[in-house]
Order: structure tokens, then C-alpha cells, then sequence
């Protein structure tokens, strides 16, 4: 009896030293590959590593809907239009467009681009690539290529595409996630699953291995239209764990790390050789009201005293560590349709606020409201919260799960305020403003304002640049009298860098690995 | 002993069934998807016709047959997030979790083994008072603070071991360190125990007396009979780590199944949490079943019926 039990235990031993020795095994090996990889010194100038809080979703850039998936995803797949680090439009894979009239753009083709697996770029790609996104719905990018009725190859390099009606925007769209070409005859031969497996788009750099929620490892094109790119590897790391990706940063694993919180702001400042790199984005927070009749905030005097009551700046230099920029307005500069005057600016008088909240008819503690606001702002809504409350208003503040503020989101069931940080990937004043169209706003803000609606219903179609712009501007002259929103800060990313490199991010916070340079040492 | 673990494989059915129906409630009444899958600017006719596109416009029993009658073919749905089927994307990660929990254990009976016979030959000692004290403190000390300060202490500072990812054997030591030290205070306090015990029993005296050396006498005849009960948590203990690696693996980015999950949960991924808890759920169900097969072999004198 006594043999027996010794052999089992024996074996039990011997597995867990079989399988501790295979995967030693299988370590050393991937050990030494990790080693020439790695950003040391040695070979620092031909490898990028940058480091994300989130993974891709996938290759599909017409199945994705994050930004940071699309901020890798722009090294591999082109878009016909591009936009530069200030948001204009140039070329990409098409070299010249015009209007033919109110519903068709022509757009010419450049000549001469190969897909990573060597097929040539023609206008069966792009007319593939954009009816798919239109046309599947079920696609996350689908809302955005809707209106996309057919694209037609009128020959090998040039292509028009009709939408269901003047569009503005079109140019926006195809500048954007979504309008990435895929290659549609590799697609054909091989299958989507096949083509997700290894993607092949035209961009600078070729997808070589994705390790899910670990690494996407993209490598030179050597034959990519616009020169041959700068690294010869690019290597998105994800790291979650905040605290996590600055150690990665201060250690040298990884050259730029993002989404560096502002407690760890001056841990990085003090070292030698990294810096902390910060650019304003597409994203304002702010509060939006409900302004259904018999609604606390559908009193304007009250909009007026919330704004009045709120130190922006305070919270920009307290909770964001300085990371953000004060504005009237959630059209920023960069955006079509900005005003800049009403950029850089906030209005803050207590006092004022407190004399107003009186008029509106309300002693202290009477103005009962409650705000809603995602997990991920908590901090600055209880900052908002305490101004409110030393201004007389009286606050619930109902922080929700992020999936369950988007649940209440989308079913337009928010009380009196909630607290959002919006973005906008079309750079276009219509993405801000769509929401206080009249249909829109039904059982959301409730707000309604005939001269406004008839400007926004005027701008979505006018195909006139200048009249366009000033339907804008006058709509946001309306908003910071009105003030459907109140708005607190434009957000900055803040990025950490290693002195090796020179990294200007971009406030569409996309990683194009050819403007990220390394520094001549 | 066929009959016994016949019946136990019947066991599983009912239980897996009831994890499915819990999880697959859980998930849908936390939050909506389609919401979490747009953009902000979408419309209230795109949110219709996704929610439709993805089946959940339907009575939540009719989604449920659904999703039972394709889990049985090994069919969870697919993932919103990647586009692919669930199960795939689950199997795919065990073994990095697998890798990790066995290190952990590796680290575990690597630290717990020594000390647990020292502070028991030496019990009642100031020996035995520091490694009581340290596994108190290891037991107690969170995984995630402890995973920082390993990073800081060791990759920020020293330079000597890689930060997180999963690569080489270095960057196993970290992770698999923060993962082991709870488990190896546990095992610590159980093999002092068990070798308390041993080393009051006749047998020992007996050899003791033969006038064999002390140590002869611990290490041949007191610890391996002490390392008995040690097995016998180490199997308990594995299913835990494979399941409960949540926090470890996202602090050192370690892309295994825990990663997977807390992922699937804040992007309400619902496919993945199905599948990840139906998995995990049968790696339990089986292990036990296994650890009751191994006591029975190890013991005869067990019987079950």
C-alpha cells in the first residue's frame, strides 16, 4: 500500500516538472527573439515601441470603433484622403477629387501602389472597400458610410461615389476609420477570415504577428508609394495598468507610452532622459441639460448660474494636472466650423451665480438636481459637485459603471444633467451638434430652438464651404447665450517619451510610426 | 471506482447547465452592448438595427435556447470586440494562464517546502516567530500593491527583470513570484502543521532512537510523508489560480485568460464572459473530480459510493 501511494505522488511531482521544463523550454527560445527586439540601446533606431492602454479590436478597420484601434491600424491601411497633423486634407491613395455635382465626388487614383501581398491598387479596391461599409450593417463603422449609395469605377484609376444626397461631410468620412482600402481581389481568393488572419493593406508598414492583449508587431513596407519608411519594426504593446505602462516607460521597455495619468506627470518630468509630451483632443467634457418643461434646468437663469459656478480652470489644474484647455464651445480649433472666440475662455463668478440661482426663485439647498456622470470622471464631477453645492444648488451625484451610463445613455434616461466627455473623429461641427436637432433631442435634452434647428438642418446638406461655416459659428453664439451645455475643458492626451525619439502627438491621436523620428544621436 | 467517476462525469451536466443559465442572466441584465458598440453620435434607428443584426431584440428564453443549443457544439457566439467565436478566443489564452499558475506554484512549493519543515524542526523559536510573521504578511499583502512594488523594485530601479508582456522566462519571475506568495504563506502554515504532527509520532522516535542523525530522520522520514497534504492542496489550489489570476495579469499585462475577462466584462464583451466562465467552471468541475480519483489511489482506505 505504502509503494502505491509513493508512486502516486511521484507522478504527480514528475508532471509538474515536466511541464515547468517545457515551458522553460519553450521560454529560452522565444528569449532570445525577445532580445534583438527589444528597444536597447543597440538597436533603438529601427524598432518603435509604443504602448496603449487598449488592444486593436481587429484588421477590420470597418468593424472597429475605438481610436486607438484605428491609431495602429493607420500604419497599415491608407485612405484615399489623409488627414495632416493639422487636420487639412491631402492626398493619400487619391490624388486629386472634384465635385461633379451635389451628390458625386470624383476622386483620381494613384497609380503605381501595391498591396502588401504585391496585387495592385485600382478602383475595383476602393469601389469593394466602400460599398462593404455601407452596406453592412451589422459593421461598427456602418453609421458613418450610410449615406454611400454606390461607388462607381469609371476606370482602372478613377472612381465616383454618389451618396443618397448632398453630403458635406464626405470627405471627413473617407479621411477616416472605416474608409481604410482593403485589397479586394486577396479578399475574394482568400476569404475575410483568412484576410483577418494575415492583413494586407497598402500603408507604410506590413502586419507581422498580433498577440492578443500583448502586442501588434507591424514591420517595414520596403516598396510603399510614399518613401521607404523610417523603423524598421513598429511594436504596439498594450498595457492596461496605468501605473503599469509608466513603469514600462521609465524602465526603457517601450519609447511612448499614452494615457499618462497626471499623478505620474512629475515622476517622469524628473528623469533625465524622458520627457512628458501633451497635445489638446477631440474630446470636451461637459454638462448637458435636460430642458423638458418642468425640468429645474430648463430655466435659463439656472443653465446660467451652473455655468457661473463652476471654476473650470480649478479643475483643469487640480483634477487633470493641468492637462486641458477652458472653452465656451465643444467645436474646437482644428474642427470645421470652430469659433475661435469663444476658445480658451470660461466664465466663473460665484457670486454672480448665487444672485441668479435667487432671481431664478430658489433659496440655498432648494435647487435639487442630479448628476450623472461615468466612473471614468468621478473625480472631476465631484469637483463640479462641491462648486454647485457652495453656489447654493443642491447635488445627487450618481456615478455609474461605464457600461450602465452608456445603457442610460442610450436610452435617454438621465435626470437633470449629465456629464460626458464627447469626441469627434469627422472634425466637423455637425458631430457636436446633431444631438439638439429636434428629433435628436426628443427625451434627451428636450431642447428646442426653431432658429437653431433650421441652421443645422441648413448645414447638414449645404455643399458651400464658407455659408456652412458661419451656420456654425452662429449656431455656437446661440449655445453660449442659451447653453444647452456647459462646457469645462477640452482634454489633452499626455503622452511619455523617451529622449530617443521626437514625438508631436496628433489631436486625432493617431500613431503615424513615420512622424514619430528618432533622435540623432 | 468506474461506477464513481461515471457518475461524477453525469454530475457536470447539471452543474455546467446552471453556471450557463447564471452567467448568461448576469450578463444581460448589467448593460446594454450596442451601446457600448457605437460611436456617441449614433442614431436611435443604428442602435435598432444592430440590436436587431445581434439577435437581442428577442425574448431573453428565446436567446437563451439559443445560446445553449449552440454551446453544446461548442458554439458561445462570437465576440463583439475581435469578431470571432468566443470559445476560440478563450482557448487560446489558457495556456499563458496556465503557464503563469504553474510558475506560481512552482515559486510557491519552492519557497513554502523549506520553510514550513524549518520553523516546524525549530518550533516555538524565534525562527519560528519570522516565518510565521512573514507568511502573515504574505498572505495579507494585496497582489496588485505587491505586483507594483516588484515592478518598481526590480525593473524601474534595478533594471534586472522585464516589466510585464509575456515573452521569456524573465518575464515569467515577477508574475508568477506575486501570484505564488499567497499561496506559498498557506502552504507554509500547512506543512509546519503536518510536520508537527509527523515529528510526534512513534515511528520518528523510533528512528530517532535506531540512533539515526536528525537530519536523516527529517528529511527521509518526517518530510515526505509530510509533503502528502501539500499535493493535496496544490491540486486544490491550481484551479483557483487558473480562475483567479484576474488581477496579477492585468497588473503585469499578461495576456491570459484573467486579462481576457475583465476586458470582455468592461467592454461588455458578453460572448467571452459566457465562455470564459463556462470554461473555467469546467477545469473546477474536472479538477475535483481528478484530486478525488488521485486521493482514492493514494488511499484505498477512502471509499465513495
Amino acid at each position: 500500500m505504502k509503494k502505491r501511494q509513493w508512486t502516486g505522488l511521484w507522478i504527480t511531482l514528475l508532471a509538474v516538472v515536466m511541464v515547468l521544463s517545457a515551458c522553460g523550454g519553450k521560454s529560452t527560445s522565444t528569449n532570445d527573439s525577445s532580445a534583438t527586439e527589444g528597444t536597447g540601446s543597440g538597436s533603438a533606431s529601427t524598432t518603435l515601441t509604443i504602448a496603449a492602454a487598449t488592444d486593436i479590436e481587429s484588421f477590420d478597420p470597418h468593424n472597429n470603433n475605438n481610436t486607438s484601434s484605428e491609431a495602429v491600424l493607420v500604419n497599415v491601411f491608407d485612405y484615399l484622403i489623409k488627414n495632416d497633423s493639422e487636420q487639412k486634407k491631402v492626398a493619400g491613395l487619391a490624388t486629386s477629387w472634384d465635385q461633379v455635382d451635389d451628390t458625386t465626388w470624383r476622386f483620381k487614383l494613384r497609380e503605381g501602389v501595391t498591396f502588401h501581398n504585391g496585387d495592385p491598387f485600382t478602383s475595383a479596391d476602393v469601389k469593394y472597400t466602400l460599398e462593404r461599409v455601407a452596406k453592412d450593417e451589422t459593421l461598427k463603422q456602418n453609421s458613418y458610410f450610410k449615406n454611400i449609395v454606390e461607388v462607381k469605377a469609371v476606370d482602372d484609376y478613377t472612381v465616383d461615389i454618389i451618396t443618397d444626397g448632398p453630403d458635406p461631410l464626405l470627405l471627413n468620412r473617407l479621411s477616416k476609420m472605416g474608409a481604410g482600402i482593403l485589397p479586394a481581389k486577396y479578399i475574394a481568393d482568400n476569404g475575410f477570415d483568412a484576410f483577418l488572419k494575415q492583413p494586407v493593406g497598402t500603408g507604410p508598414y506590413k502586419f507581422s504577428k498580433w498577440t492578443k492583449d500583448d502586442r501588434v508587431e507591424l514591420v517595414k513596407n520596403e516598396n510603399y508609394f510614399d518613401g521607404e519608411p523610417k523603423w524598421n519594426e513598429v511594436v504596439f504593446r498594450v498595457i492596461p495598468e496605468a501605473s503599469t505602462r509608466v513603469s514600462e516607460l521609465l524602465a526603457g521597455g517601450v519609447d511612448v507610452a499614452s494615457s499618462i495619468p497626471s499623478t505620474d506627470i512629475a515622476r517622469i518630468e524628473g528623469e533625465a532622459d524622458k520627457k512628458i509630451v501633451k497635445a489638446p483632443i477631440q474630446r470636451v467634457l461637459q454638462l448637458i441639460f435636460r430642458q423638458t418643461e418642468g425640468s429645474i434646468t430648463a430655466d435659463p437663469k439656472v443653465r446660467e448660474a451652473i455655468d457661473l459656478a463652476i471654476d473650470k480652470q480649478g479643475i483643469v489644474d487640480s483634477i487633470a494636472g493641468g492637462a486641458g484647455i477652458v472653452t465656451r464651445t465643444s467645436v474646437t480649433p482644428g474642427n470645421f466650423g470652430a469659433d475661435p472666440s469663444l476658445y480658451k475662455t470660461s466664465l466663473y463668478d460665484q457670486e454672480k451665480a448665487k444672485q441668479l440661482l435667487q432671481e431664478a426663485g430658489y433659496a440655498e439647498g432648494e435647487a435639487e438636481m442630479t448628476i450623472s456622470v461615468s466612473a471614468q470622471y468621478k473625480e472631476q464631477a465631484e469637483v463640479v459637485a462641491a462648486m454647485l453645492e457652495q453656489a447654493g444648488f443642491k447635488i445627487n451625484l450618481d456615478v455609474l459603471e461605464a457600461s450602465a451610463f452608456s445603457e442610460r445613455y442610450s436610452s435617454k434616461s438621465f435626470k437633470e444633467i449629465f456629464m460626458i466627455g464627447i469626441g469627434n473623429s469627422l472634425f466637423d461641427a455637425s458631430n457636436n451638434y446633431n444631438r439638439y436637432m429636434l428629433e435628436e433631442a426628443k427625451g434627451e435634452s428636450d431642447y428646442n430652438n426653431p432658429e437653431v434647428e433650421k441652421l443645422l438642418q441648413s448645414a447638414l446638406v449645404n455643399m458651400d464651404p464658407a455659408s456652412r461655416e458661419k451656420e456654425y459659428q452662429h449656431v455656437q453664439q446661440i449655445f453660449s447665450e442659451e447653453r444647452p451645455a456647459v462646457y469645462l475643458y477640452q482634454m489633452e492626451g499626455v503622452y511619455g517619451t523617451n529622449a530617443k525619439v521626437n514625438f508631436a502627438p496628433r489631436s486625432d491621436e493617431m500613431f503615424y510610426a513615420d512622424e514619430i523620428t528618432p533622435v540623432a544621436q | 471506482m468506474g461506477k464513481y467517476v461515471l457518475k461524477s462525469l453525469l454530475q457536470i451536466i447539471p452543474v455546467l447547465f446552471i453556471v450557463s443559465l447564471i452567467v448568461f442572466i448576469l450578463v444581460r441584465v448589467t448593460g446594454d452592448p450596442v451601446a457600448l458598440m457605437l460611436p456617441e453620435t449614433a442614431t436611435a434607428e443604428d442602435r435598432a438595427v444592430l440590436t436587431q443584426a445581434l439577435g437581442l431584440d428577442q425574448p431573453l428564453y428565446t436567446q437563451y435556447v439559443k445560446f445553449l443549443g449552440s454551446a453544446i457544439q461548442g458554439d458561445f457566439g462570437q465576440s463583439f470586440r475581435y469578431n470571432q467565436p468566443a470559445l476560440e478566443l478563450v482557448l487560446e489564452r489558457l495556456p499563458a494562464s496556465f503557464e503563469l499558475a504553474v510558475a506560481a506554484m512552482f515559486f510557491a512549493v519552492l519557497m513554502a517546502v523549506p520553510l514550513g519543515v524549518i520553523s516546524a524542526v525549530k518550533r516555538n523559536t524565534f525562527t519560528d516567530l519570522i516565518i510565521s510573521g512573514i507568511s502573515v504578511i504574505g498572505k495579507a499583502m494585496p497582489n496588485f500593491w505587491m505586483g507594483i512594488m516588484l515592478i518598481l523594485l526590480f525593473s524601474v530601479m534595478l533594471g534586472v527583470l522585464p516589466v510585464s508582456g509575456r515573452g521569456g522566462l524573465s518575464h515569467l519571475i515577477l508574475p508568477a513570484f506575486t501570484l505564488g506568495v499567497g499561496l506559498a504563506a498557506q502552504m507554509t502554515r500547512l506543512i509546519r502543521s503536518s510536520m508537527l504532527e509527523i515529528l510526534n509520532q512513534d515511528y520518528i522516535r523510533t528512528a530517532r532512537s535506531k540512533g539515526l542523525g536528525r537530519m536523516v530522520v527529517i528529511v527521509k522520514h518526517a518530510f515526505r510523508n509530510g509533503l502528502i497534504p501539500v499535493v493535496t492542496i496544490m491540486s486544490l489550489q491550481f484551479t483557483s489560480l487558473i480562475g483567479g489570476t484576474l488581477i496579477t495579469e492585468t497588473v503585469f499585462s499578461w495576456p491570459g485568460l484573467g486579462q481576457l475577462l475583465v476586458v470582455a466584462v468592461n467592454t461588455h464583451d458578453m460572448a467571452i464572459v459566457q465562455a470564459a466562465v463556462f470554461v473555467i467552471a469546467v477545469i473546477v468541475v474536472v479538477t475535483n473530480i481528478l484530486t478525488d480519483v488521485a486521493y482514492r489511489l493514494l488511499d484505498p482506505r477512502i471509499k465513495y459510493d
